[in-house]
């Protein structure tokens, strides 16, 4: 019984609070920009119209149009399931568990990609080819990022890992995560999310075929993917494990909420990158999580 | 229950097959289906725990008395001939029949049994003399399956380049096992850790089977071999015959002492050539050069294990050791096991459709279903992802090399690189296989030949549906398979006796088959909603762009442009350009192709060298008596000259 409602509470976080996130950043970007914007809910009404809306489906497209997007639904949220919660840990814990999430991460990419690929649209294969290649690097400092905190913590599993904070390292280590959170949730400098230009963009290139339920999922997911990362980011950085429960989750919506800002001022005061820029500041990203990783293992704390 | 008459039955079985093949082709088919099956079983029972099988015999071969033993190990690559070999040989009656190769057919199946039988016999013997012979039957059957379309101008190249390589190992195999046979005193092969002498030995089996392996620097034979080969041979070739090579290094990797230096330079090898190999894999537009460089890359995942494990051994045993071994030997079964379906799939591509180019394809889902499918769940397993096979093995690796950097032991910084260099690779296996893929089978048929494609016979889906149902089956019960590899991780080191599963492989098993229902469940959920909802059909969305044309969309080349470019250091891709040129351009021409880095660049050059070298000093033999006493009246003169000097000293 307490599984059961301690499931339905962390969907309940993941599933009803990352649709709101886009909002903020949006709703930051206008105040910054001296406009009103639209509604921090915007998110939540697209995505009820777009589920209730008829598909127009290429002719070229296969099943896996459809199906692609819901098994990248599936992993982001299995992804996002293994992440602890503040005070409610994770749903699910092992050895091991961070390499797993990072490979969901992957089977979502992949989905994504083969759905876009199905339509044999130009735009949406220069999208996925964009989206594909960059991860390279995106990867590279993941898992530099996570190797620091496993040798930070002396752990594999991502409950104790994000239980501490990131020590001496942890600037460097939330630049470098945040530079990934910009890279793999298509923000600028790296994408231009609200551009309509489809020879620019990443991953809205990548989805400008879909229509309807199989649309709203994609949104969804990206979101909740975006809250994975400024959960994970959060985690990483602030001290969680020494905190009460209410502080703790009191900590994690603050830094949902820092890093979510963060995002809509760089988009508001940053231009896009121009695409050969961008495997530089990726490099970049890997270079800071390579040095947190370096101090953390001649901090020698553990 | 033991092994032995099982083998015996396999050994039968395979050289009537060898006698009958060319003649019977249904009676090759029970031979070479009741052998396969019969190792298969005498590999599972070893495998379940049956103690090591040996069998000594008086009669000697070549001076030495027949002597073979089959444990774990062994066991282990024996039963992936069995699956493949069988596999392989339903496959071929499908995708190579007589009645259109006349000629090579009856030679396919000759070669294919004594394939079969010669890794047998390299798997069971335990007399050093023996496994060459056994060795040498391998290469040369191998050579004769690459060749079966030998009226081919690149066929016969690629299979006199592997020839020419493959005997370069071998010179290196006759130096390890005739250098191990004159220190020991005798050809036996077996345990002989302590010798702490023979050491050296083990840069000489390193050369001699990381050639055959594929291992980064030496793979150049590998592409264009598995290129050209007929599909069914690149099957077995990419899955099971370069593992022959893996097996060489891991048997005597834990036989032998190992230098001081061995874990860092196996750890260094498998890192490295896993990045360089799936980089050049990206790359690639003929769909079956990208599978076999993608081979570089899973042995190179393989020697990471195998690394780490020697590091370990090196430092004091640790139990990471004992994982990434682990997860190294679990990888030598997935990646036989997925590239031999995913060289199926391709072999199907090429029957329907009679080209390797995979920018003159698209849009093949349509008639290739089950192709398609099947090839999407080995691309899948390829790219390591959950819920299927090759995550699973990439994960112990992983956890193997998290562990050593959580441990703080010497190796920590080692597994760090790694760590990265194989996160690195596993997101561009991903970019390859997500492009041969979509480029084959989604968007719009680019060629006629692709619009008229077919689907392929029973004979040719049967066997990619049990290799694709065994990648689902180890992905998706992974504990099952635990207690083999386990065992055979304590053949290679004592010290690391058979423990029970590790929970975490458990509860990845768990996690595995709860995704794999729920995403089958969204999957039908969301083409159910869309089906409700309304759905119309309509064109692609192209920018509002009415007449898209299936030339208008991205192709192989466009698709690997951005991360060829970050790379060209080592591709170094070759541009021919015609720009167009004045107010009607009439003709336009971009040609961008990657040559073999590492052998054009590398080896041709230091070869062409050579042979220069060899041809001016070859000028000094003529067969002019003048000259020759000329240099005898020289050589005695500076000798004289010498020793006066000396003399004066």
């Amino acid at each position: 019984m307490n599984l059961a409602i301690d499931l339905i509470a962390r969907l309940a976080w993941w599933l009803l609070l990352a649709p709101l996130l886009p909002g903020v950043i949006n709703k930051v970007k206008a105040w910054v920009g001296g406009r009103r914007g639209p509604p921090v809910l915007q998110l939540y009404y697209d995505l009820m119209r777009l589920w209730q809306k008829g598909v127009v489906l290429s002719k070229l497209a296969s099943p896996g149009f459809v199906a692609g997007p819901a098994v990248a639904w599936v992993a982001i949220t299995a992804a996002a399931m293994l992440v602890p919660l503040g005070p409610m840990g994770a749903a699910l814990s092992f050895r091991g568990d961070v390499l797993l999430m990072l490979y969901l991460l992957a089977l979502a990419r992949f989905c994504t990609g083969w759905a876009a690929m199905e339509t044999g649209s130009a735009f949406e294969g220069m999208g996925t080819v964009r989206e594909v290649s960059y991860a390279v690097l995106a990867e590279a400092a993941l898992i530099a990022a996570m190797l620091s905190l496993s040798v930070q913590t002396g752990s594999v599993a991502l409950a104790t890992m994000l239980d501490p904070s990131a020590g001496a390292g942890a600037v460097l280590l939330a630049a470098g995560i945040f530079t990934v959170l910009l890279a793999e949730n298509c923000r600028v400098p790296f994408d231009d999310p609200s551009t309509h230009l489809e020879l620019t963009m990443i991953h809205e290139a990548m989805i400008l075929d879909h229509s309807g339920p199989p649309l709203a999922v994609i949104l969804h997911g990206a979101s909740v993917k975006l809250l994975l990362f400024s959960v994970l980011l959060t985690e990483a950085v602030l001290p969680m494990g020494e905190l009460s429960p209410f502080a703790k989750m009191g900590a994690l919506l603050a830094g949902v909420l820092t890093v979510t800002i963060s995002v809509g001022l760089v988009e508001s005061l940053l231009a896009r990158f121009a695409f050969r820029r961008v495997p530089l500041l990726l490099t970049t990203a890997i270079l800071l999580c390579l040095f947190a990783l370096l101090v953390a293992w001649k901090g020698g704390a553990v | 229950m033991t092994a032995g008459p099982f083998l015996l039955l396999a050994a039968l079985c395979l050289v009537v097959g060898v006698a009958a093949g060319a003649r019977w082709p249904r009676l090759w088919l029970v031979l070479v289906m009741t052998g396969t099956i019969a190792a298969l079983v005498a590999a599972l029972i070893m495998l379940l725990g049956a103690p090591d099988w040996e069998w000594r015999n008086q009669f000697s071969v070549g001076g030495e008395p027949l002597h073979f033993r089959l444990d774990a190990l062994s066991a282990l690559f024996l039963a992936l001939v069995g699956v493949v070999g069988g596999a392989g040989a339903v496959y071929a009656g499908g995708y190579w029949p007589d009645s259109h190769y006349p000629a090579s057919a009856p030679r396919s199946r000759t070669w294919w049994a004594a394939l079969i039988l010669s890794m047998l016999a390299i798997l069971l013997s335990s007399n050093g003399l023996h496994f060459l012979i056994a060795w040498e039957l391998f290469a040369i059957s191998a050579y004769f399956l690459i060749t079966l379309d030998n009226a081919q101008r690149e066929v016969r190249a690629a299979g006199w380049l592997y020839l020419a390589v493959s005997h370069a190992g071998t010179v290196c195999l006759f130096a390890f096992f005739a250098g191990l046979a004159a220190r020991t005193g005798s050809w036996e092969l077996g345990p002989m850790r302590e010798q702490a002498g023979l050491a050296p030995f083990f840069w000489l089996m390193l050369m001699g089977f990381g050639v055959k392996a594929g291992v980064f620097p030496l793979h150049i034979w590998l592409p264009s071999a598995h290129a050209n080969a007929p599909s069914h041979v690149s099957a077995i070739m990419s899955g099971v015959a370069i593992k022959m090579g893996v097996y060489g290094i891991i048997r005597f990797s834990g036989w032998l002492p190992a230098p001081a230096a061995a874990g860092w330079v196996v750890l260094g090898l498998g890192a490295m050539g896993a990045l360089l190999g799936i980089i050049f894999a990206f790359a690639q537009n003929d769909f079956k050069r990208l599978l076999a460089y993608c081979s570089v890359e899973n042995v190179g995942v393989i020697m990471v294990g195998l690394g780490a494990a020697l590091l370990a051994s090196a430092h004091g045993g640790g139990l990471w050791g004992q994982l990434a071994l682990a997860g190294a030997l679990l990888h030598v079964w997935n990646h036989g096991l997925f590239k031999s379906l995913l060289f199926f799939g391709a072999g199907s591509v090429l029957h329907a459709t009679g080209t390797r180019e995979m920018s003159r394809l698209g849009g093949l889902w349509r008639v290739m279903p089950w192709t398609a499918g099947l090839f999407g769940v080995g691309a899948l397993a390829v790219s390591s992802l959950p819920p299927l096979n090759g995550f699973v093995s990439e994960w112990l690796v992983y956890l193997g090399l998290f562990d050593a950097v959580t441990g703080r032991g010497p190796a920590a910084g080692a597994a760090m690189l790694a760590a990265i260099l194989l996160g690195m690779a596993g997101a561009l296996a991903l970019a390859s296989f997500l492009k041969a893929g979509s480029v084959i089978f989604l968007g719009a048929a680019r060629t006629k030949a692709a619009a008229l494609a077919h689907e392929s016979g029973w004979q040719m889906r049967g066997p990619m549906l049990v290799l694709a149902a065994l990648c689902g089956l180890i992905g998706l019960a992974p504990v099952i398979f635990w207690p083999a590899v386990a065992r055979a991780v304590g053949i290679w080191l004592p010290a690391w006796t058979p423990a029970a599963a590790p929970a975490p492989l458990l509860t990845l098993g768990t996690v595995h088959v709860v995704l794999a229902l729920l995403i089958a469940v969204a999957a039908t959920w969301l083409w159910h909603k869309a089906h409700v909802n309304g759905l119309r059909r309509g064109l692609t969305w192209d920018c509002a762009y009415e007449g898209p044309a299936a030339r208008m969309q991205y192709s192989g080349g466009s698709f690997s442009s951005t991360s060829a470019q970050w790379f060209s250091w080592i591709l170094r891709p070759v541009l021919s350009l015609r720009r167009p040129r004045g107010p009607f351009p009439s003709a336009a021409v971009r040609l961008e192709t990657f040559p073999e880095a590492v052998l054009e660049r590398i080896v041709a050059p230091v070869g062409t060298a050579v042979m220069q070298i060899s041809t001016a000093v070859r000028r000094l033999q003529h067969g002019r008596l003048q000259a020759y006493i000329l240099y005898i009246v020289a050589g005695l003169t500076a000798l004289s000259g010498l020793v006066l000097l000396g003399g004066a000293r």
